[in-house]
């Protein structure tokens, strides 16, 4: 089916522009933050829309490179999302266990997977910090 | 308790009862009540009181503190943050004066106490932007840094002396490795979150494996920053929000007030976005006579870090779970990138030039 025009994304955006331009100006001085909360929800919501899951595969892939391989049913059976909250904890419950102490190439590769992780993140909530 | 639970006459006028028998008064009315904003975990309201006889007669500007519907994991009640302004007080701390607490629910619903209305503007923002440039920022800095110093001073040894007729047993027994204390506990809010974040454990193992000695054991206030302090003008009126102070490291209050993610975007000015470090550490080491050991304060801004970021999951959590529906509790979970991105900065990796880890 194609999608009705303007899609969700455009009317997201249109949403916001009006939030900001026409409202925003009329709220009383004590609820002006409360505006722009909701813008910056919009805004997250919206780059999540366009980003379509990008950066969530691109960390399930370099995840799936440093860890031992799951067992093959899961990684079919599970959905991208919950596969890489899945992985992350695995990463997370190793490091905790001092599995990355050693200063070699296993802990350059997870040192640069936090990296991308953490960027890949940012460019939803807060792009502004990993701007190039 | 609810906006509606202090509109109500009959909540006022067990209040006013309340603060009549408490005041040893013949007579109190209540002038006026305003919720105050700030605070995600208390409730605070502004409350203007005509007493009539006693030591306090007269019309007194007050705060009324009481629980919101929801704790955090660690704060204390209103009695024990009752007894510690009490004791801090004493110390010689700015501290709001705490008149009269009620632990009777048949009073409010909930435990509260009242305490003085301190002048001044307490939102982070604000303080950052609205103070002139200069001296008065030196000023204030250096203000912080020998309140920290009275708050430092405050011992195991010496809180009984401070406030006896309070109870500090709440406090428990002063660990003799705050560090690691802090790794685990972290560590337990995160499982019982249930959540894995990758970053925060590395950051955990960091400082479970550079853990610092620690010289003394001392009161810290565990939430020293901008935005919890008042500012009137360029004067500083009143510390508050004592909710999780703790024995600890006091180096770890130092850590926890420079941490950029307390600057308020000023990031240029590193004591608490309002000034330089120097004015800061200089009044405190001053006063307290220790010396501040910058590797240590690193150390503890790296927890800090990571300390904010549990919380930002608790408080997304408190969302998530339906309890407190909040946008801005929703939006808190969304900050923690940033901060890992921080944490990840302090220890050397990615764009910021620092020490590596």
């Amino acid at each position: 089916m194609t999608a009705d025009r303007p899609d969700g994304a455009m009317l997201l955006a249109e949403a916001r522009r009006t939030l900001l331009e026409t409202l925003l100006p009329l709220l009383p001085a004590d609820r002006r933050y409360d505006g722009l909360m909701i813008a910056n929800a919009m805004a997250i919501a919206a780059r999540e829309l366009a980003e379509q899951g990008r950066g969530a595969r691109d960390m399930l892939a370099e995840l799936m490179a440093l860890l031992p391989p799951p067992d093959a049913s899961d990684v079919s059976q599970t959905p991208p999302p919950e596969l890489l909250t899945h992985l992350e904890a695995h990463l997370a419950h190793d490091i905790r266990g001092g599995l990355y102490d050693a200063d070699d190439d296993r802990r350059a590769a997870v040192a640069r997977y936090l990296l991308t992780a953490t960027r890949a993140r940012l460019r939803l909530s807060n792009p502004k910090l990993v701007a190039e | 308790m609810t906006a509606g639970a202090l509109a109500d006459p009959a909540a006022q006028q067990r209040l006013c009862r309340f603060i009549a028998t408490a005041a040893r008064a013949g007579n109190a009315t209540l002038a006026s009540v305003a919720p105050l904003r700030g605070g995600a975990i208390q409730e605070n309201w502004a409350v203007d009181v005509e007493i009539d006889g006693g030591r306090h007669s007269g019309t007194q500007a007050l705060v009324l503190r009481t629980d919101a519907p929801t704790r955090v994991a660690a704060s204390h009640n209103r009695a024990q943050e009752f007894a510690l302004l009490r004791a801090a007080m004493a110390a010689g701390v700015a501290v709001p004066e705490a008149l009269w607490l009620c632990t009777d629910a048949a009073v409010l619903g909930r435990p509260f106490y009242l305490m003085r209305r301190m002048p001044g503007v307490a939102a982070g923002h604000r303080v950052v932007k609205e103070l002139p440039p200069g001296t008065a920022r030196d000023a204030l800095a250096e203000r912080l840094g020998s309140e920290l110093a009275r708050i430092h001073a405050i011992s195991p040894q010496t809180i009984a002396d401070l406030a006896p007729d309070q109870s500090f047993a709440f406090l428990g027994e002063p660990s003799k490795s705050p560090a690691l204390d802090r790794v685990r506990l972290y560590r337990t809010y995160l499982d019982d979150l249930g959540i894995g974040r990758p970053v925060l454990e590395w950051g955990l193992r960091w400082l479970e494996l550079n853990a610092p000695g620690v010289d003394a054991v001392t009161l810290v206030h565990q939430d020293f920053r901008t935005g919890n302090y008042l500012v009137d003008g360029q004067r500083l009126t009143a510390i508050l929000d004592w909710e999780f102070s703790a024995w600890g490291d006091p180096i770890s209050d130092i850590g926890w007030f420079c941490a950029k993610c307390w600057r308020f975007g000023s990031n240029d000015r590193e004591a608490g976005g309002i000034a330089s470090r120097a004015p800061f550490y200089r009044a405190y080491e001053a006063a307290s006579g220790r010396k501040i050991d910058p590797a240590a304060v690193h150390y503890w801004e790296v927890a800090a870090h990571i300390r904010w970021a549990v919380i930002a999951l608790q408080q997304a959590a408190r969302h998530l779970s339906g309890e407190e529906l909040s946008l801005e509790l929703a939006l808190t979970g969304r900050i923690v990138p940033e901060l890992e991105l921080e944490i990840l900065g302090l220890l050397g990796m990615g764009r910021r030039t620092g020490r590596v880890a």
